[in-house]
């Protein structure tokens, strides 16, 4: 009786270990509506932009770090230049992006590591510019909501929701989150009021983003 | 390290300096009158109103606070708008928090010793010992209006470009200061409803 229950118990183990290492499956879609794509790109601020946050960046509970966060874009050059200060007015790190090409103007530290600018960018490009090209899919799941989603040659994959809120969400080639972006009303020029950034790979972290007066 | 802590200067440098000119008995002074006139000050309470201009920016991000000065070596510097944040010193200890979610939280910023040190130099300036700083060299010109000009010497002037400091007609009173960096980035503060040696609760400088 207890061999078997331990059986069970070492079988049980072994199948959530396996799903684990499994791709969450892909939901079905429903065809979309024409309007359904362009409501995707539609998330994002058409034209040339700027942009100043409050930011308040969590690492873990009881961390955390209030920061302002300017950002200028022009979506059709595929144009980034960010800014993170502190509340004083100190740049702590000022990059440009133009196309796929990243300069660093300045980093102070602990934010001068490659890494911190490259998953920097990563979630500037994540939050204000669409992704390039067509969708590889895109409908309606069994719930209403809008998916479109782009995938990337190494498997990744960048999918946009819409149904009562937007969420902008990356994953990986397994089809886990690595990041994830709500978008909260009201919207203003195409830019969100409230935006959440969750990061769950290869660090968690968490941005809560408040747009500020004073962008265009 | 050491770079963050000349960037530190931007700020400290103006809070040090409101600090001290707060104690200044009119413009007119000589700058013989300002060093011992320092000596006098024993509390400063005021509002500002900051501009940051970037070059990345049409217009300046403005921010809004105040701050608490004792003479016996306490701090607070608090921005009220567009984010609340407070800087706390009181001795050697040093305490960053911001507000969120309707509390006050540590902030888990790195500066703090950056900070320290910045202190630790600007206190000279508190006592009206400018020409043992290490940082800046200065300028007095009595006006009017009242400036004092602080050029930086080797090594930070590849973060500030220069300091200015407007003296008020009021006696013992700054209308701003104005920081001025490479690159065409500046930051201006202008100080208002400035109060000199009043009764400061200690409080204000323990908790956020």
């Amino acid at each position: 009786m207890n061999f078997r229950w331990n059986l069970k118990t070492c079988l049980f183990g072994v199948l959530m270990l396996c799903a684990g290492c499994l791709p969450i499956p892909e939901a079905d879609l429903l065809p979309g509506a024409p309007g359904d794509l362009q409501g995707c790109f539609a998330i994002f601020p058409a034209g040339p932009w700027e942009c100043i946050h409050k930011i308040e960046a969590v690492i873990s509970e009881g961390v955390s770090s209030s920061l302002l966060g300017v950002t200028k874009g022009d979506p059709a050059g595929r144009n980034l230049h960010t800014v993170l200060l502190t509340p004083e007015g100190f740049i702590l790190f000022e990059a440009e992006q133009r196309k796929d090409t990243i300069s660093v103007l300045k980093a102070v530290a602990p934010f001068d590591s490659p890494a911190f600018a490259r998953g920097l960018m990563e979630d500037v490009n994540l939050l204000f510019l669409p992704p390039e090209g067509g969708p590889s899919k895109w409908g309606r799941r069994a719930d209403g909501a809008i998916l479109c989603q782009w995938e990337s040659p190494d498997g990744s994959r960048r999918e946009i929701s819409l149904s009562t809120v937007r969420k902008i969400s990356l994953r990986d080639s397994h089809g886990n989150l690595v990041k994830e972006a709500l978008l909260r009303p009201p919207f203003v020029e195409g830019l969100a009021s409230q935006m959440e950034l969750r990061a769950y790979k290869p660090a968690p972290y968490r941005l809560m983003m408040t747009l500020l007066p004073g962008g265009s | 390290m050491k770079q963050c802590a000349w960037k530190m200067v931007l700020f400290l440098s103006a809070v040090t300096i409101a600090g001290l000119v707060a104690a200044v008995p009119g413009h007119s002074q000589d700058w013989a009158s300002i060093k011992e006139a320092s000596s006098n000050i024993q509390s400063v309470k005021a509002e500002f109103l900051q501009k940051r201009h970037l070059q990345i920016l049409k217009d300046p991000l403005l921010s809004e606070g105040r701050f608490f000065y004792l003479a016996s070596g306490s701090l607070r510097w608090e921005y009220l708008s567009p984010l609340r944040s407070v800087m706390l010193q009181k001795g050697d200890n040093i305490g960053l928090y911001h507000f969120s979610e309707g509390a006050w939280k540590q902030d888990m910023t790195q500066a703090v010793e950056a900070r320290r040190m910045v202190l630790a130099e600007m206190s000279q300036w508190f006592q009206g010992r400018f020409e043992e700083s290490k940082i800046f060299s200065h300028v007095y010109s009595p006006g009017p209006p009242g400036r004092i000009l602080l050029a930086p010497k080797q090594g930070i002037n590849r973060f500030i470009l220069g300091i200015e400091i407007v003296l008020s007609e009021r006696p013992g009173v700054i209308d701003r200061v104005e920081i001025v960096e490479p690159g065409g980035s500046a930051t201006w503060i202008e100080f208002r409803n400035v109060e000199i040696n009043s009764n400061l609760p200690s409080e204000i400088f323990d908790k956020p």
